[in-house]
């Protein structure tokens, strides 16, 4: 019986249209899911040329899928991947050097902290394999039930803190193992920051806040940010990326992965982009989790 | 514009003979070919550009000022002719910078190392047009430095100009053309370059170059230029209009006889020289592709955005001293460039002319030019107007085409040599330039005729210059000069000119995010290019931007790759029929166009903000680019108002205008006052200016 599975989005950016829909609107786990949907059905679907069907329109009939076993794989590490990895050679387009790599992490609720160590691993690597490469610039990581206010913030208890702690211990470690050459933090206000950043050895250089509040940031956040030379980049990323409700409608019931009656607990997910840096084009963003 | 050398020019008579040696001339620089057959150190460039497959993002925009000067007396806003006078000052100070000293008295940002802006002279003697002193990247701090910069340039440039002038950037001058005094100082409209009623010689800039082209046109057409746009009916203008302002007694010239002729259509404001158009604002925009692939796919996806942008940009209702029906400057240059005789526009009998040709030479693109597969052969569907000859020359030789058919490549042929007639560029491009190389070369100096063998290249760029630089076309393909460090560079052409320096550099900003986004989701924005032509049309309708639909395409994004997993057996290769292609776009408001409309079509702006969020932002930027996205996309909902709409308004609720359409020296003042205010950042608190800007915070 397997029990753990990884699955991918494949690369966002040449997903089309069914994946990016208006993102005023939106947050971005609408983008998560819509794109684990469309890549779900472009893998489970009967080969078809690409031209049959451009119109998202015309997609709308019955669909006829392949059987679960056709579309994914077991791996020799127990996991099955689903899709099933393609077999087309992973990568980037250009030189390494080219691009900024970025991946943030969303460690979800109801995970033991403990385990946060090998999800980090385990995904940097994933990306990495996905890419091609062997180190990312900067790793965003994410905290589960923690959201930037620009109001008021909250002094978090000290097994929180501890918590993060433990976590960064790991970052620190991919940094000084040269897999990753920057960390960053997300939704980490002046005061969480300020318990957080001396108890550690390599600072944070990025924190990401919500778009939302991009334009409302409290000026002791940004004088903060300035003087420990923490870098504020927005995003518009759902809080909760994956509720489980929405993962078991999209596996279970659209999919039919798992049995209905399987208890389904989603670990970790995975963003990553690759921009090219000099022109700002991005090439390749996709999701693991 | 860039200034030619001195010369001699060649009136019309003499120019027309030389034509076909500048188009030889010019062909030779775009293969970049020596005549001789000779591999030459110019084939070498040409390969090392085709090579260039990395360069870096980096563009700039153009602003176009008008400079006025007024007359505190009379209270009348004129045109400052003094641009000769001001360029110079600018000029002094450059080189006093260069020297280590610095332009006083001006305000300029902390870092001094940036590089000035530079000045450039333009076609109407009341014209500067300015540039950033280093084209930008794409750092966010490039994107935000936009406005600062332009702004910095309205600053030096004031500080140049005498006490009663000021740059100001609106599209079109009100008065231009009117009987009464529009220009500092005044001069009556006799010259026998123009041979205007409404114009005088002399608000034509002085370089030989420019009243040359004047006269050219006049004289290649056979007669005046003619320009109609049709008339604002108001409540009290007289029906039908029939345009006050014309002499239809002048026997100064034969060409006054256009006028009896028949030249000036009813119902129209009539302009009858090549300064109506020229003398317009334009907001332009330049990329550098990272190489021609990417140039090609650029030039087309822009391409169906440029009567959107129009539309969107409109900035100019009014018309030799008339509310127009229009809210746009395009026809009028379009009008005013028009060198086309009688037969090419097919109105008599073809006797001399080698073509029928449907556009004037400033107009809307005629032909898609990307080897993209998405690029499907019904989109290319005017009947393009091509030398057939300089075709062949570029592609190969027609009988036997070269060994390899790629992109702009120069072939050696099997013996190493090369041959000068195979230059081996594909048909699609070939066709590009071989439609532009349908027009004759306006101006042509004495001295470049005559081939000195040292600077062949210079020689050759001149002429191909020469043609490329008198195709106004609303999108520009331009290959990277010779001398190096310049890529491929795509030209977004259609905007107009915007009243302050926020929303230039927000619609410039817009642009350049779009095309991030075009080539980070491969956006596909392919309509007939008949439909742009249809479009181009629309965008001048007043109020298009609020009460008009263009053609716009259904589905912008890819086609989702075929996922060819290990397990699955390969797609069979029998391709699909692809969709009709009137499937493929519907006619949309502009709103939909900028903001979507629910489910069915994403929308730019949300597209832009799709790509702002995969990329990594800082609050600072995200929150200004925020504030430009918005203006944009207000203006395109209604919520803001086009410049055009605010002009109109404008003048509508001025007291002294009598609901005739005219515009009066008074309320031509009190506009360019209020203009001038704005584009220098007051009156904002007093509320000036919120239908157009928004509230300010």
């Amino acid at each position: 019986m397997v029990s753990r599975y990884i699955l991918s989005t494949g690369n966002v950016m040449t997903a089309g249209a069914e994946v990016i829909r208006k993102p005023t609107l939106e947050k971005s786990n609408t983008e998560l899911v819509n794109s684990l949907r469309e890549n779900f059905k472009a893998a489970s679907s009967p080969a078809l040329p690409p031209s049959a069907s451009p119109n998202p329109a015309a997609t709308s009939g019955p669909e006829i899928r392949l059987a679960p076993e056709e579309w994914t794989k077991l791996g020799s590490d127990g996991v099955l991947y689903v899709p099933a990895e393609s077999s087309e050679p992973h990568g980037l387009a250009e030189d390494r050097e080219e691009y900024d790599v970025t991946v943030k992490l969303f460690y979800l609720p109801g995970v033991p902290s403990s385990s946060r160590c090998t999800h980090t691993e385990e995904a940097v690597r994933l990306v990495c394999r996905e890419l091609g490469i062997s180190s990312i610039d900067l790793l965003i990581v994410s905290f589960p039930n923690i959201s930037f206010d620009a109001e008021d913030e909250d002094i978090s208890s000290e097994e929180d803190v501890s918590e993060w702690v433990r976590t960064y211990r790991t970052l620190e470690s991919l940094h000084s193992a040269k897999k990753i050459s920057k960390i960053g933090l997300a939704e980490f206000g002046t005061t969480r920051l300020s318990q957080l950043l001396p108890q550690t050895n390599v600072k944070p250089s990025v924190d990401q806040i919500n778009v939302r509040d991009c334009c409302v940031v409290p000026k002791p956040l940004i004088l903060y940010a300035k003087e420990r030379g923490i870098e504020l980049l927005t995003h518009n990323d759902c809080t909760d990326i994956l509720p489980v409700d929405t993962l078991r409608q999209l596996v279970v019931d659209e999919f039919g992965l798992f049995k209905t009656d399987a208890k389904l607990v989603p670990q970790w997910v995975v963003k990553y982009t690759a921009v090219i840096r000099s022109r700002g084009v991005v090439e390749n963003k996709g999701q693991v989790n | 514009m860039g200034l030619l050398a001195l010369g001699t020019p060649l009136p019309w008579d003499e120019a027309r003979k030389h034509a076909d040696q500048v188009r030889d001339l010019g062909i030779k620089a775009l293969s970049r070919v020596h005549v001789g057959g000779r591999v030459t150190q110019l084939l070498q460039i040409w390969n090392k550009y085709r090579k260039n497959e990395r360069d870096v993002l980096l563009w700039g925009d153009e602003i176009e000022y008008l400079v006025v000067a007024y007359d505190e007396e009379t209270k009348n806003a004129c045109l400052s002719l003094r641009q000769a006078e001001i360029l110079a000052e600018l000029a002094k100070d450059e080189n006093l910078r260069k020297a280590g000293g610095g332009v006083p008295d001006v305000q300029e940002p902390a870092d001094i190392s940036e590089p000035l802006p530079t000045f450039h002279p333009e076609f109407g003697r009341f014209m500067l047009e300015a540039t950033p002193g280093a084209p930008f990247g794409l750092t966010w701090k490039d994107l935000l430095a936009v406005e600062g910069n332009m702004k910095l340039r309205r600053a030096i440039a004031k500080e140049h100009m005498a006490e009663n002038e000021a740059p100001i950037t609106l599209t079109s001058f009100p008065m231009l053309g009117t009987k009464g005094v529009f220009t500092q100082p005044y001069y009556p409209s006799t010259g026998s370059q123009s041979r205007s009623q409404f114009i005088p010689d002399e608000a034509i800039n002085p370089h030989i170059r420019f009243p040359t082209l004047a006269a050219n046109i006049r004289s290649r057409r056979g007669m005046k230029v003619a320009i109609n746009m049709p008339v604002f009916y108001d409540e009290n203008t007289p029906r039908p209009f029939n345009d006050p302002t014309i002499d239809y007694d002048r026997r100064l010239y034969p060409e006054d006889d256009d006028v009896r002729n028949g030249a000036a259509k009813e119902g129209h404001i009539y302009m009858d020289a090549m300064g109506f158009g020229m003398g317009c604002c334009c907001l332009q925009i330049t990329f550098q592709a990272k190489n021609i692939t990417e140039a090609r796919q650029l030039y087309d996806q822009l391409c169906p955005l440029g009567p959107v942008m129009l539309a969107l940009t409109a900035a100019s209702p009014i018309f030799k001293g008339f509310l127009a029906d229009v809210d746009v400057r395009w026809n009028v240059i379009s009008g005013a460039v028009d060198d086309r005789t009688e037969e090419e526009k097919g109105l008599k009998p073809q006797k001399h002319s080698r073509y029928v040709i449907p556009k004037s030479r400033y107009d809307s693109v005629s032909t898609y030019i990307s080897q993209d597969p998405a690029l499907r052969s019904e989109y290319n569907d005017l009947d393009l107007v091509i030398d057939k000859d300089i075709e062949q020359r570029l592609v190969g030789n027609g009988s036997r085409p070269p060994p390899c058919m790629n992109v702009g490549e120069v072939n050696v042929g099997s013996s190493g040599s090369l041959h000068h007639r195979c230059l081996g560029m594909d048909e699609r491009l070939a066709t590009h330039f071989a439609h532009l190389f349908i027009r004759d070369p306006l101006v042509i100096f004495q001295e470049t005729l005559n081939e000195s063998p040292d600077d062949k290249a210079d020689h050759f760029e001149l002429a191909w210059k020469n043609i490329q630089s008198t195709n106004w076309q609303h999108m520009r393909f331009k290959p990277p000069p010779p001398g190096g460090g310049i890529g491929w560079r795509v030209e977004f052409r259609s905007m107009e000119i915007q009243v302050t320096d926020h929303e230039n550099a927000a619609f410039a900003i817009f642009i350049v995010l779009l095309t991030r986004a075009i080539l980070s989701y491969g956006l596909n924005f392919y309509i007939p290019i008949s439909k742009v032509d249809e479009n181009m049309a629309t965008a001048h309708r007043r109020d298009a931007v609020l009460t008009e639909k263009f053609w716009f395409r259904k589905n912008l994004f890819p086609p989702r790759k075929p996922v060819t997993n290990g397990s699955q057996t390969p797609a069979p290769s029998c391709p699909g029929t692809p969709p009709p292609v009137e499937d493929e776009y519907t006619l949309m408001t502009i709103d939909e166009i900028m903001n979507g409309r629910q489910d069915e079509f994403v929308g730019l702006i949300p597209l832009i903000e799709s790509y702002l969020n995969t990329v990594n932002v800082d609050v600072v930027t995200r929150c200004e680019l925020a504030g430009y996205l918005s203006l944009v996309s207000k203006r395109a909902s209604g919520e803001l108002q086009t410049g055009a709409t605010w002009i109109r308004e404008f003048v509508r609720n001025h007291p002294d205008y009598k609901k005739d359409s005219a515009v009066s020296q008074g309320i031509n003042y009190d506009l360019i006052k209020t203009v001038e205010a704005l584009g220098n950042g007051q009156g904002r608190e007093a509320g000036l200016g919120d239908k157009l800007l928004g509230k300010p915070n």
